[in-house]
């Protein structure tokens, strides 16, 4: 196991730089100029090459790649062209919000999403199947800044019960922390619960159909015996890849509901950074997700054996 | 039959739900009274030196003070300056700055920091630069008093200091002033009416800034950008907004107090909400313009252009880009309509407009033979976007070979200053906007020079043109200026060295509970006067 593990963490370090380089390379070949953007829409061509002297972007590009590469190297991100702070302060800055929404929004579609799924594959064909499903279409489809305006209207400008927008630390008091993330984590959520349902019922549909819970039905077993004890164990392996992907996605995948909901996240950082053409930035959010996105994926590896004795590493 | 154990479960149940809005509630109420909550872009740069962006000038007028000012009719007051004077052969400029002032650090503000400041800034801005050409020297008689000698006279010498339409003139610390002008000054120590909130600082979600209880306003009424800028809150917030429906949601909320920028298509839920008003705090608002470059075919033709001035329908233009007539203008004057030398000069051959046979016709005879006319697009600027598929729309129309090259402004940034063909990745159009304000100074807009390499993009080039313009700088009174404007557009409307598509006003958002918000004659946010009442 620890063999596994040191591996896959040897294989995180080559997927990262091998996304560093790609990432860099893609933005300096992309047109588009940061100085541009400094400089603004009335800016003259001496302005914007002395900006480009300043920032040394009129370097050739192997030279900006290797003195990037050694800042990596020795763990400096570079600093942000605008901002002008460095690029992990900025993350830094930016990741509780994002994964609190996350964090939120996984727990918010695991519990329910999963709960449904049961409850489908439960009373499939009946009413409650169909009633769930088409919850689940709906959930899949509309897209989450229509929800988002939909409950803001609802519930922060009608009802004046929850706040439109923004973010407070969890140090700024836990009420206000939860309340700010009611409205953007159901929005988010409604998809992923549409989903995690989706393939919990399919799963557990699957293994309710195997003979050995006909033998477990013979024997006597509860209904609730029958679907947590038996069927939702076995079924557990595609409903925790499910998870394991969602929240892989959230992490980076949350930019609309973080500019509906005005949450100053990850995700709004790199859109704007790729606004900006704020390349320090840019590289460093990418470097970092792909980095989260490989120890999510060991972490959903590593989860299964937890719930599969026969999976081992 | 439900047993006692479930009742008293479904009873706590019910009561939580019920408590749980109040308590929620609690975390939505207005901000306090001397707080006002602002919805605002990223500042992104907050040197003033170093970029010309909106946000960065609000940062500025904010954290920072100028030596002079304009009032509401754009002439230049003093603002720092106490007393200054000129000598007779006015080469020499005397300034004597006010007491009393103090950066946020709490050093004195004194002439060196002035002349450093001065230094820095005439090497970035066009204005700036003239300043500089022409002088001899500038220097520091003692900590209140610094001069500024000419080698000739320059009568537009406060007009120029006190300009907001270049880079916004800071007075910073010497020790800040002294770096180069493209390496970033990111102390944020002014000697302006606010001090900027450097711990609450969070790029891209929000700035603080609180009232500098150190600042010593001008005892004269404040008007426009001059005058005395007391300044009646504690504290302003500025939310980094980047979705606009959700920072109307948020003003309606009461969440905040103000939003600059309210989309068009939301004035009507603005107008009938009883809480908010809209109000055109800008008075001039901007002008959207386009520009051809002189240097690829058709554009090089003269005849080309003069058929754009025919073929471009102002109305038209104004109606996508500004669907409220309220807020939209027609501009045919190149000083814009809100400068004092605004006039007709030249403008009836075109004026209307919207006439694709004329232009047509003008084409023709142009030698326009079907060639590719490449439109860059900015497809992240929602206005400058539309009004580029209108103008590849009506080319089409009268048989122009049109390509709209939809990019982001950043690519377009980078494309524009590509001089060659077409198909070597050049281009033929491009529209862009400025503060109408702005086109009253010939110096500083890029768009009024015509001298060709050195011009904006596009590169214009009339001799003509130029030679009147050189002249702006050094006349002295109002009254010959004007008749120098008249002339001046009287050459470009016919070389058409770029044109105009129409003038808007865009109004702002505000709780009504905000008031005492200074109208200006220029798009920038001013903090000072502003007064907030409990909600």
């Amino acid at each position: 196991m620890a063999v596994y593990i040191l591996r896959r963490l040897v294989s995180a370090i080559a997927v990262m730089a091998m996304v560093g380089i790609f990432v860099f390379l893609l933005l300096r070949l992309a047109p588009g100029d940061p100085a541009a953007m400094i400089a603004g829409r009335s800016a003259t061509e001496e302005m914007l090459a002395g900006i480009r002297e300043q920032l040394g972007l009129n370097e050739p590009l192997p030279v900006q790649f290797i003195r990037w590469l050694r800042d990596m190297l020795g763990g400096d991100f570079g600093t942000s062209i605008f901002a002008g702070r460095p690029v992990l302060e900025l993350i830094s800055q930016r990741l509780e919000p994002s994964l609190s929404l996350s964090i939120l929004t996984m727990i918010l579609s695991v519990t329910v999403g999963v709960s449904f799924g049961i409850l489908a594959a439960w009373r499939t064909g009946g009413f409650l199947d169909r009633l769930l499903a088409a919850f689940s279409a709906l959930g899949y489809s509309i897209p989450v800044f229509v929800i988002g305006y939909f409950l803001i209207y609802f519930f922060a400008i009608r009802t004046r019960w929850l706040p439109v927008q923004g973010y407070v630390p969890i140090d700024g008091g836990l009420g206000s922390w939860f309340a700010h993330l009611v409205l953007p984590t159901v929005a988010l959520g409604l998809g992923h619960i549409a989903f995690i349902a989706r393939v919990t019922r399919a799963s557990m549909l699957e293994v309710l159909s195997e003979d050995y819970m006909r033998t477990a039905a013979a024997k006597g077993a509860s209904s609730y015996a029958m679907l947590f004890h038996h069927a939702l164990k076995n079924a557990g392996v595609p409903i925790l890849t499910v998870i394991g992907i969602s929240f892989a996605y959230l992490i980076g995948g949350v930019v609309l509901t973080e500019t509906v909901f005005n949450i100053p996240g990850i995700g709004r950082l790199v859109v704007d950074a790729i606004n900006n053409r704020d390349y320090p930035i840019i590289q460093g959010v990418v470097i970092l997700t792909s980095g989260l996105y490989v120890l999510i994926n060991l972490a959903v590896d590593l989860a299964y054996t937890l719930i599969d004795p026969r999976v081992r590493y | 039959m439900i047993s006692r154990r479930n009742f008293f479960k479904a009873g706590i149940a019910v009561g939580t739900a019920l408590s749980i809005p109040s308590v929620l509630r609690a975390q939505t109420s207005p901000t306090s009274g001397q707080t006002v909550s602002m919805a605002t872009a990223d500042i992104g740069i907050f040197d003033p030196i170093l970029s010309t962006t909106e946000m960065t000038y609000d940062h500025a007028l904010a954290i920072h003070d100028t030596l002079f000012g304009i009032d509401s009719k754009l002439l230049p007051q003093p603002q720092m300056v106490s007393k200054w004077g000129v000598s007779d052969d006015k080469k020499t400029y005397t300034f004597e700055l006010r007491d009393g002032l103090r950066f946020h650090d709490g050093s004195p503000v004194t002439a060196a920091d002035c002349v450093a400041s001065i230094r820095r800034w005439g090497v970035a801005d066009s204005g700036g630069q003239l300043i500089m050409a022409r002088t001899r020297d500038i220097s520091k008689k003692d900590d209140k008093t610094f001069t500024i000698d000419l080698k000739e006279p320059l009568g537009l010498l406060v007009d120029i200091l006190a300009s907001p339409s270049g880079l916004f003139p800071a007075i910073m610390r010497e020790k800040d002033a002294d770096r180069p002008p493209t390496e970033q000054v990111t102390s944020n120590i002014g000697s302006g009416p606010f001090k900027f909130n450097e711990a609450f600082a969070k790029p891209g979600a929000s700035f603080v800034y609180e009232r500098n209880e150190q600042y010593v306003p001008r005892k004269e009424p404040a008007d426009g950008l001059a005058g005395g800028k007391s300044v009646n809150i504690d504290r302003a917030i500025w939310q980094v907004m980047t979705d606009q429906q959700t920072a109307i949601s948020a003003l309606q909320a009461g969440e905040i107090d103000y939003c600059p920028a309210p989309p068009a298509d939301l004035y009507s839920v603005i107008d009938s909400d009883p809480k908010l008003e809209l109000q055109v705090q800008n008075k001039a608002g901007k002008v959207y313009y386009l520009r051809m470059n002189f240097l690829q075919p058709p554009f090089n033709n003269v005849k080309a252009r003069q058929a754009m001035l025919h073929l471009v329908d102002q109305e038209a233009f104004l109606s996508v880009m500004a669907p409220d007539s309220r807020y939209a203008h027609p501009v045919t004057s190149i000083f814009g309509n809100s400068a004092p030398y605004s006039n007709d000069e030249n403008t009836g051959w075109f004026k209307k407009g919207g006439d694709p046979e004329k232009a047509r016709q003008l084409f023709q005879e142009a030698g326009y033979a079907g060639e590719k006319v490449v439109i860059l697009q900015p497809t992240d600027w929602q206005t400058g976007s539309t009004a580029s598929q209108l103008l590849g729309a009506a080319l089409r129309k009268i048989g122009v070979n049109v390509e709209l090259a939809p990019m982001s402004f950043a690519e377009l940034a980078t494309r524009r200053a590509n001089k060659g063909a077409t198909e070597d990745g050049g281009w033929n159009m491009f529209i862009s906007n400025d503060s109408d304000m702005s086109f009253g100074d010939p110096i500083s807009v890029p768009f009024l020079r015509a001298d060709g390499d050195k011009a904006w993009y596009g590169w214009p080039k009339n001799d003509e043109y130029e030679a009147l313009r050189a002249k702006w700088a050094d006349v002295d009174s109002f009254e010959e200026r004007k008749a120098l404007a008249h002339k001046m557009q009287r050459v470009w409307w016919d070389f058409v060295g770029g044109l105009m598509l129409g003038q808007i006003v865009s109004p702002i958002a505000r709780r009504k509970t905000l008031t005492g918000l200074i109208e200006l004659p220029v798009g920038y946010i001013p903090m000072w006067k502003m007064q907030k009442a409990s909600a």
